[in-house]
């Protein structure tokens, strides 16, 4: 982030306490009038150091503390690390746990983007949207709690496979709740699509053009509402996706309405998934053994979270506790195309901006480098980069 | 005698006491409402209270850079102004307290102090919420102001008085207002709901963008007197509405099913919609509710030209 001269103006400061956030960050916009002409985002203020606490802990230890990063998209954390481990370890998971852990990666998109559709509707005014949106939400993360046992921070998996089974009857029940979720789905599509006081908050607000988009390196849904056909299931598809594949959605104007277009069409996508892989559910164990110590080696590791692209990056000293964990949350990839859309916009649109791209700030908080442009800039060595980050951390 | 009955017309009925009671309940009742349309269980009947009473009981803080005098004195005439409103218009179906030729007037504008106060008071404030909330509450005064007192003249006019009593009395002996002049009803229901600053017209207090807007300085005693004065004139303003459209008030019975037939009205559109920009607020009233009730003023001319 770029700290400028800012001649004095009236700054209007959201957060980090504000009715419109609901995790801590701090934003600054300029307006005239109403309109916006400057905008600063400053992040920071939940930063956990979880990073550096997974050196201290064994590889089974980290899942469990990695997976509470997010606690809405909590399973693609465990499984990006998973997948990380397993290919340093250099097993091979049974294809019934692949699938599973695809299975929960697919509910856990449907109740992250049913919440984020209750969220935006709120920053609208549109409250009988939110809580319906999230009575429904209610259905899946029942099922969730009846697959893994957890609302939240499900621990689906383990390394080299995964903790639950699905049998006949839970096969059932989520068949069933998939089916009342897309009706319900249906109709909150009409509702986005055709209502013309939430199209009006909606309509050429928060636009961002293809261009833009790639220039700002968005990812996830905020990127395919502007025509970028970014999702790492299908470019780099991973665990069960090459067998289960996911048609990309995606959507040109870039605005927020095609930002709900979009993830209310993931939606359709993600039950159309579940339903293939209850259908076809391979036989099989749950589970390989996995060796405590994970042989010498460095690893990158990305999924697709509901947000975007999430990335881990993994070294092993071939002892039982990590060298190095770093994740990159899809959150920070976006938070660029805020600060440039607000831009123009009125004061009023600016929540629904913020929410647009399904902020999660404490995905986001991790060490944050200012770099003041009076100052000369200065690249740091990985290994100035490392010892800063070890001074700093004990 | 003359003047304890005045006293208890001042403080008791229909001033003073009963507005305020009556608009906790009308508060509960809306809110009961809404939370059941959107799925959600809503407060239990004493909340309004329960928070008036906790707001009332809280320190009043006063922030740098107010002037004290003023930001004690604002709600305080706001809710003055309400409550002198409520004399005016018949409550519970009984005939108005004080009535005189051109009380419509008067009790429009007096209704109008609140929205005045709140917006003083926003801009009495040096917080950057309560500014912007101030100007924008100011902004919305100026374009619900002139449809909502058009839409209450067409009635006015066909009853050929400015007083509220006589077309009151209009409204009972005719047929509903409602079906001769739709558009000026919706335009004043409409209108009533941009007054209260209800959902969609919320923009002047949206809390995901300005906090609280102009009020949001306001802790204690003042935030209480501004939400009872709130209150107080939902319940006067349905009651205007019902008594000019809704073929007048005759009996208390007659007062409470037409209010709480509006109030359902007024919840349902309350939950129905997206907050509105301000910008689209302005918009609307001067694009449709202006041309709406001028449409309806010039019929209601021609007709009463041709003598019918």
């Amino acid at each position: 982030m770029t700290e400028t001269n800012i001649p004095e103006r009236f700054i209007v400061p959201i957060g980090p306490q504000h009715p419109a956030l609901k995790e801590p960050g701090h934003f600054e916009f300029s307006v005239d009038g109403e309109i916006v002409t400057w905008a600063s985002a400053r992040l920071g203020y939940v930063h956990r150091g979880i990073e550096k606490a997974c050196e201290q802990r064994n590889w089974i230890q980290d899942m469990y503390l990695l997976e509470r990063i997010c606690g809405i998209c909590s399973h693609v954390h465990a499984t990006a690390f998973v997948l990380g481990v397993e290919k340093l370890a250099g097993v091979t998971v049974p294809p019934r746990a692949q699938a599973i852990r695809v299975l929960v990666a697919e509910l856990e998109r449907i109740h992250s983007h049913l919440l984020w559709l209750g969220v935006a509707a709120h920053e609208a005014g549109f409250d009988t949207l939110f809580m319906f949106s999230w009575r429904d939400r209610e259905t899946v993360m029942d099922l969730l709690e009846g697959l893994t046992g957890n609302r939240v921070n499900y621990s689906a998996n383990l390394i080299g496979g995964v903790k639950c089974e699905v049998d006949q009857s839970q096969s059932d029940a989520i068949r069933r709740g998939v089916d009342y979720l897309e009706g319900r789905t249906h109709h909150y599509l009409t509702v986005v699509t055709t209502d013309e006081t939430f199209l009006g908050r909606t309509r050429n607000v928060g636009g961002m053009s293809h261009e833009q988009a790639e220039l700002l390196g968005a990812i996830g849904p905020t990127a395919r509402a502007s025509g970028v056909a970014r999702d790492i299931r299908v470019e780099a598809p991973y665990a069960a996706y090459p067998e289960f594949p996911v048609k990309i959605v995606l959507e040109t104007t870039g605005d927020l309405a095609a930002r709900f277009k979009v993830r209310i069409n993931e939606l359709f996508e993600s039950y159309r998934v579940v339903r293939q892989i209850l259908e076809n559910l391979p036989p099989g164990d749950l589970a390989v053994k996995v060796p405590r110590r994970i042989p010498e080696g460095e690893t990158i590791s990305r999924v697709e979270a509901p947000r975007g692209e999430l990335l881990y990056y993994l070294k092993s000293n071939g002892s039982d506790i990590p060298e190095r964990v770093k994740v990159r949350t899809p959150t920070l990839c976006n938070w660029a195309s805020v600060v440039v859309t607000a831009v123009g916009h009125k004061l009023a649109d600016i929540p629904m901006i913020l929410a647009g791209i399904d902020p999660c700030f404490s995905c986001s908080d991790r060490s944050v480098t200012i770099q003041r442009s009076d100052s000369s800039s200065q690249v740091w060595t990985w290994e100035q980069l490392r010892q800063y980050g070890i001074a700093y951390y004990r | 005698m003359n003047n304890i009955l005045t006293f208890l017309a001042l403080l008791i009925f229909p001033g003073g006491l009963f507005v305020l009671l009556s608009g906790l309940v009308y508060e509960w009742a809306d809110r009961k409402l809404i939370a059941r349309f959107q799925n959600r269980i809503g407060p239990r009947w004493f909340q309004p209270l329960a928070d008036i009473a906790k707001l009332l009981a809280k320190e009043e803080i006063i922030p740098n850079g107010v002037n004290p005098g003023l930001f004690l004195a604002l709600p305080v005439a706001a809710l003055a102004a309400a409550l002198t409103a409520a004399l005016y218009v018949p409550m519970a179906g009984l005939s108005p307290a004080y009535s005189f030729t051109g009380d419509l007037i008067v009790t429009v504008y007096l209704l109008s102090m609140m929205t005045l106060c709140s917006g003083l008071a926003g801009a009495n404030s040096v917080d950057r919420f309560s500014l912007i909330g101030a100007t924008r509450t100011l902004t919305q005064l100026f374009s619900y102001e002139a449809p909502f007192l058009l839409s209450l003249l067409g009635p006015a006019l066909v009853a050929g008085s400015w007083q509220i009593s006589v077309i009151s009395g209009y409204a009972q002996s005719h047929t509903w207002i409602i079906l001769t002049q739709p558009l000026g009803f919706i335009v004043a229901l409409i209108g009533l709901m941009g007054k209260l600053e209800l959902p969609p017209f919320d923009a002047p207090e949206a809390e995901t963008e300005i906090v609280s807007g102009a009020l949001t300085e306001y802790s204690g005693r003042g935030l209480a007197l501004f939400r009872i004065g709130k209150d107080a004139e939902l319940v006067i303003g349905l009651t205007l509405v019902a008594a000019f459209y809704l073929g007048g008030l005759a009996n208390p019975v007659q007062f409470l099913i037409k209010t709480v037939a509006l109030l359902l009205l007024v919840a349902g559109l309350q939950s129905l919609f997206a907050r509105l920009r301000i910008d689209q607020t302005v918009g609307l009233w001067w694009r449709f509710g202006a041309l709406l009730v001028l449409v309806q003023l010039l019929i209601l001319i021609v007709f009463r030209g041709f003598g019918l």
